[in-house]
Order: C-alpha cells, then sequence, then structure tokens
C-alpha cells in the first residue's frame, strides 16, 4: 500500500478537514497574489499621482545664483542639452524620469509669459530605453507636438485663445494645442512648447537650463535624502546641482511608508491566521487518526513513513491551494483591482511568476503549518490508542 | 520463540506507580499457541504489546527469535514487526477509509506487489472475505471486521501472530470462528499467543498462563 494512495484516499475519507485546509492555503495565497498583482500598478499610480504633482527634483547648472533662481522661477545659466543622457548609464540612484526643460519670462502680447520647452522624451535611469512624455506639469495630454502649445489659464482667458487656434510667437507661428484649467500656479501664465521649439524661439539650441526629475522611492530611509541626492548629482553630473522640494518629497515618502507599513502589517498576520488555520486543522486530523497512527505502528510503519503521510497531505494541499489561490487572488486583482487603480488600470495583468512562487512557497508554508501536528504523530504512543477498549 | 527475561513495566500516575508487570519471566517456544488469561488490570496487555516490541519495558529484557526487540533502533525494530509479527485486536483497527483488501496490504509493512496482492486475495479466500473485498470497514459485520485484521496479521507470512482479546467484540459463534482461524493459522507452523478473558481458546492452546497484577499467577498445560 503505498503512501500516496493513503493520502488520497484519507482525503477523500475526511473531505471537510482537507478543504478547510485548503481553503487557509488559498486564501493565504490569493492574498499575497492579489496584493502583489495589483502592488505594481499601485506602485505606477502613486507615481504617476506623485509626478502628477509636480516633480520634485530640479537640476539646474552649477553657478546658478540660487536667489536669483527662486525669484524668477528658473535658472538664468544653460548647460548642454545632453548632461541629461548621463543618467541613462547609471543604475541604483535616487534619480528617475528625467526631464530635461528650458524656460524663461519673455514679454509678448504686452504682457509677462513663461515660455517652456519640455523634452519629448523622460530618460530613466539604468535603462536606454526612453519613456514618452505624457504628462506635462500635472495636466493631462500626450508629449508636446512641434509646431504646438499648451496654452496656460490666464493667457487663454485674456487672449480669448481656444484649442486649434494659430498664434505668433516669437516669429513663430504655433498651433493651441491645448489650453489648459486654472492651476493656481505660474503655470496660468505659461506656454509650454517642444524643446526644440522652445530652444528655437529662445535662441539656445542644443540648451537647457533645467532637469526636472523624481526622487526615485527605493532609498534607503536612514539616509538622508538631500545629502544622498547631493552625493549622487556631484558623481553623475559635477557641473549641475540640485533642490529638492521639500513638501512633495515629504508626500511622496509618506505616501509609501503609509503602504509599506499596510503591507507590513496585513501579509504577516494573514501568513499567520492562515498557519494557524492549518495547524489546529491537522492537529484535529492527527487526534482523528490516532488508532490509525497506532495499527500502522504495529504494522511496521516507520516514523518517517508515518510523517511523510501527514507531510504529504500538507504538500499536496499546498500545491492545489497555490493553484487555486494564484487563480483567485489574480482574479480578484482583475475585477477588483481597475476600480482602485484607475490611472493605472490598463496595467493589472496576471503575473505569471506569482504562480510559480506561490507553488514554490505554498506546499513549505503548508508543511511548516503542520510541523506540530505531524511531530505529534510520530512522537505518539501506539500502545496507548492500540490498548484502548 | 520469545523470551521475557525478569521484565517489570511500571505506569507512573498521579496517584503514584502502577506495576503492569512485576518481573515477569517467561519462556514461548516456537509453533506454540499460548492463551494468556487474567482480570482487567493483571497486565496482558502490556505482555502482548511488550512482546511485539510496542511498549519498552522499565526493565528487563524481551528477546524475539534470539532478537533483543529494545536493543535495536526504532527503524530497526519496525522493520522486524513488519517481517515477523502480525497483530489482532479486539478493537479490529481496521483504517475506515481503506476498503478491506486495501487493508490487508497494509500489513507486511513492505512495498506492494502483484505477489502481496495475490497472497492478500488467498487469505481473504480463506477466511471466506473474498466477497467483501472492495468492502470499507464500516459495511462490515463484527466478525468480518475481525477475519480482515486477521488476514492483514497474516500477510508476509510472519511467525508470531500476538492477539489482544479477538474475540472480546464477538458473539459466541463469530468468537469461535475466529479462534478457528487463528488455531489454523497454529497448524500452519505459526505461534500464537492469545490474550483473553475467558476460556473460549482454552481447547486450542497447548498453555495456558493466568496473570495476577503483572505476575504470572499459574500456568496449566490443558490436555
Amino acid at each position: 500500500m503505498s503512501v500516496v494512495r493513503l493520502i488520497f484516499a484519507e482525503i477523500s475519507h475526511r473531505k471537510l478537514n482537507f478543504l478547510l485546509s485548503l481553503l487557509a492555503v488559498a486564501t493565504a495565497v490569493a492574498l499575497f497574489v492579489g496584493f502583489f498583482t495589483t502592488g505594481e500598478a499601485s506602485e505606477r499610480e502613486t507615481t504617476r499621482l506623485m509626478r502628477d504633482m509636480g516633480f520634485n527634483l530640479r537640476i539646474v547648472p552649477k553657478e546658478t545664483d540660487m536667489e536669483r533662481f527662486w525669484a524668477q522661477g528658473y535658472s538664468e545659466q544653460t548647460m548642454p542639452e545632453e548632461y541629461v543622457q548621463r543618467f541613462a548609464a547609471k543604475e541604483n540612484i535616487s534619480y528617475t524620469h528625467l526631464l530635461a526643460a528650458l524656460q524663461k519670462k519673455v514679454a509678448w502680447q504686452g504682457r509677462q509669459i513663461i515660455l517652456t520647452g519640455i523634452a519629448s522624451q523622460e530618460v530613466l535611469p539604468g535603462s536606454e530605453k526612453k519613456s514618452p512624455m505624457k504628462a506635462v506639469y500635472g495636466q493631462q495630454g500626450a508629449g508636446i507636438q512641434p509646431g504646438t502649445v499648451y496654452v496656460g489659464y490666464e493667457i487663454a482667458k485674456a487672449l480669448q485663445l481656444k484649442k486649434g487656434d494659430t498664434i505668433d510667437l516669437l516669429g513663430a507661428t504655433m498651433t493651441v494645442a491645448a489650453c489648459l484649467a486654472e492651476s493656481g500656479s505660474d503655470d496660468d501664465i505659461r506656454i509650454t512648447a517642444s524643446l526644440r521649439d522652445a530652444q528655437r524661439l529662445l535662441g539656445e539650441e542644443g540648451r537647457i537650463n533645467e532637469i526636472k526629475a523624481l526622487e526615485c522611492l527605493c532609498r534607503d530611509e536612514k539616509v538622508d535624502s538631500i545629502d544622498l541626492l547631493r552625493t549622487q548629482i556631484e558623481e553623475i553630473l559635477p557641473e549641475a546641482k540640485v533642490t529638492q522640494l521639500r513638501v512633495i518629497a515629504k508626500t511622496r515618502e509618506s505616501q509609501r511608508i503609509m503602504i509599506e507599513k499596510y503591507l507590513a502589517f496585513i501579509l504577516p498576520v494573514t501568513v499567520i491566521v492562515c498557519a494557524a488555520w492549518i495547524g489546529v486543522l491537522a492537529m484535529i486530523n492527527v487526534r482523528d487518526r490516532r488508532e490509525e497512527i497506532g495499527i500502522l505502528r504495529a504494522l511496521g510503519y516507520g516514523s518517517l513513513r508515518i510523517a511523510i503521510l501527514f507531510l504529504g497531505k500538507a504538500a499536496l494541499i499546498g500545491v492545489v491551494g497555490a493553484v487555486l489561490g494564484y487563480l483567485a487572488g489574480t482574479g480578484l486583482a482583475l475585477r477588483v483591482g481597475p476600480g482602485i487603480f484607475k490611472v493605472t488600470a490598463s496595467g493589472i495583468a496576471p503575473v505569471a511568476s506569482l504562480l510559480v512562487w506561490s507553488l514554490l512557497a505554498a506546499p513549505g508554508f503548508a508543511a511548516l503549518s503542520s510541523f506540530i501536528p505531524t511531530v505529534t504523530a510520530v512522537t505518539q504512543d501506539p500502545a496507548i490508542t492500540l490498548r484502548a477498549e | 520463540m520469545i523470551r521475557f527475561e525478569d521484565v517489570s513495566r511500571i505506569y507512573r500516575t498521579r496517584r503514584g506507580e502502577v506495576k503492569a508487570l512485576d518481573g515477569v519471566t517467561l519462556y514461548v517456544e516456537a509453533h506454540e499457541f499460548l492463551v494468556v488469561r487474567g482480570p482487567s488490570g493483571s497486565g496482558k496487555t502490556t505482555l502482548l504489546l511488550a512482546a511485539g516490541g510496542m511498549h519498552r519495558p522499565t526493565s528487563g529484557r524481551v528477546l524475539v527469535n534470539g532478537d533483543d526487540l529494545y536493543a535495536m533502533g526504532p527503524r530497526e525494530r519496525a522493520a522486524f514487526r513488519a517481517r515477523n509479527i502480525g497483530f489482532v485486536f479486539q478493537m479490529f483497527h481496521l483504517v475506515p477509509y481503506l476498503t478491506v483488501l486495501e487493508n490487508v496490504l497494509l500489513g507486511g509493512g513492505v512495498a506492494a506487489s502483484r505477489a502481496r496482492r495475490e497472497e492478500a486475495v488467498r487469505l481473504l479466500e480463506r477466511l471466506d472475505m473474498r466477497n467483501r473485498e472492495s468492502h470499507k470497514p464500516a459495511e462490515l459485520s463484527a466478525g468480518e471486521r475481525q477475519r480482515t485484521a486477521i488476514a492483514r496479521a497474516m500477510l508476509g507470512r510472519p511467525n508470531l501472530i500476538l492477539a489482544d482479546e479477538p474475540t472480546g467484540n464477538l458473539d459466541p459463534e463469530n468468537a469461535r470462528q475466529v479462534i478457528e482461524r487463528l488455531s489454523e493459522f497454529h497448524r500452519d507452523g505459526v505461534t500464537v499467543v492469545v490474550v483473553t478473558h475467558g476460556a473460549i481458546a482454552d481447547r486450542h492452546a497447548g498453555r495456558i498462563i493466568h496473570l495476577a497484577q503483572g505476575r504470572i499467577a499459574r500456568e496449566a498445560r490443558p490436555g
């Protein structure tokens, strides 16, 4: 009589115990899979929302007079546009989503406006890939096409501009791609064009005066953020310096810590509850099978075979629970996730590697949870049950 | 075959120590049919389990076929038991989720093979259980359950059968049948030790020992 046959026959006999144990494993796996499947979307969503608040790092030429920078709102110095590419070759740095920009106050139509040029692609450190620039200064819209501009609220209102109008901007004819909603910031007096157009209009071909960036969420909490940023900029781009918009940085960090703490609480609690659940069920199973264990002992079954009966069953529960939990967790993430993470909903997709991890971890988890009951079964004195009359 | 050398077994309870076996010295010859009788608590079951390597004595030695059972490691003792000893219990102790045939195949402790399966079927035939081989224990009468347990004990042709009150849960007719079956195996050369309250096995016994308070009180050879 093989141990495998014994395991399957016992499962078929005590279906409720098996189903409840399976439910425990599947629940644990489903929660993990659900969290991880939506976790990436959550991170992207946080990044997107934070980016929509505005980039929180501003890299400017080193010689910039910071008093004038804050008074003007931009650096009066410029630097070569290709400086931004130095970040592409770097890995594990605190800068991400780097975007070259050139901006200057100019007189136009009898008023002061800020003309801003934005590169069409962001630089992602550690990758030769470039990400299309989709969000512009907290506003909707895709990358700015050459020959088009986004017009700030106050300008559009004063000049009664609307989408599709053409304007003469410093001698060039530009089409209004969008008139932006009121922002309550200097964006309301800004005209945003592509970097190429802005460089041409301002006579600064190949030059930028700022690299906007997001601070990576992956840094070590113990290290002071601005110190690390300054150390890194010294290594990557010594011709520049960095300022950090503390309010935004703090908000981003608070958001990250909140999510991390939430997961750090919910996941271990889930694991412990499910492990206890499996352990109790396994202990009940051992009690139910005392007589069987006793007779198997009498028939010459050793401790190892008895242990395999219980651990094998636990491993089987783990494998089946992993598959069911993966399906349930993924289904839940696909069904509920888009409602929570509206901006990055399309990015929520099944993660096949989680099935592999579940299949590796869940049987071990179930076996570990059944360890004490198994030891109880193995060390049980068969004489006690066999003597009972 | 079985040798008990000054074997004692003491249970420690809240109320103090209980001597289940108290310096028992006993020799059971090969091919003997031994009946062990005595009142409840006299140490009969403890003696039987000690002989089967299931219950380590507090002191003394138990030898089966010349091997000291409790000098062996647990794994070696389990393997020895699987090869040499078959158990039959009052409560049958059949595994409830296995069929009759599968319960029989649990015996002998070695891997399943076609030969073992054929042997199991032959045993069931001999015990008039062939037509019940695919039934579960819950579908059997008490007598059928005990015959299944005897078939299980006999699989692998052990040379020693230890039966603890095998008729305790049976009506007189089934009890008689069970003892007859054990006697048949004895006639085939198997050593049989039967622990019982009553006198039902006496007429098959080569020897009867009476236990009282963990000691052999008297010994008789019927006929």
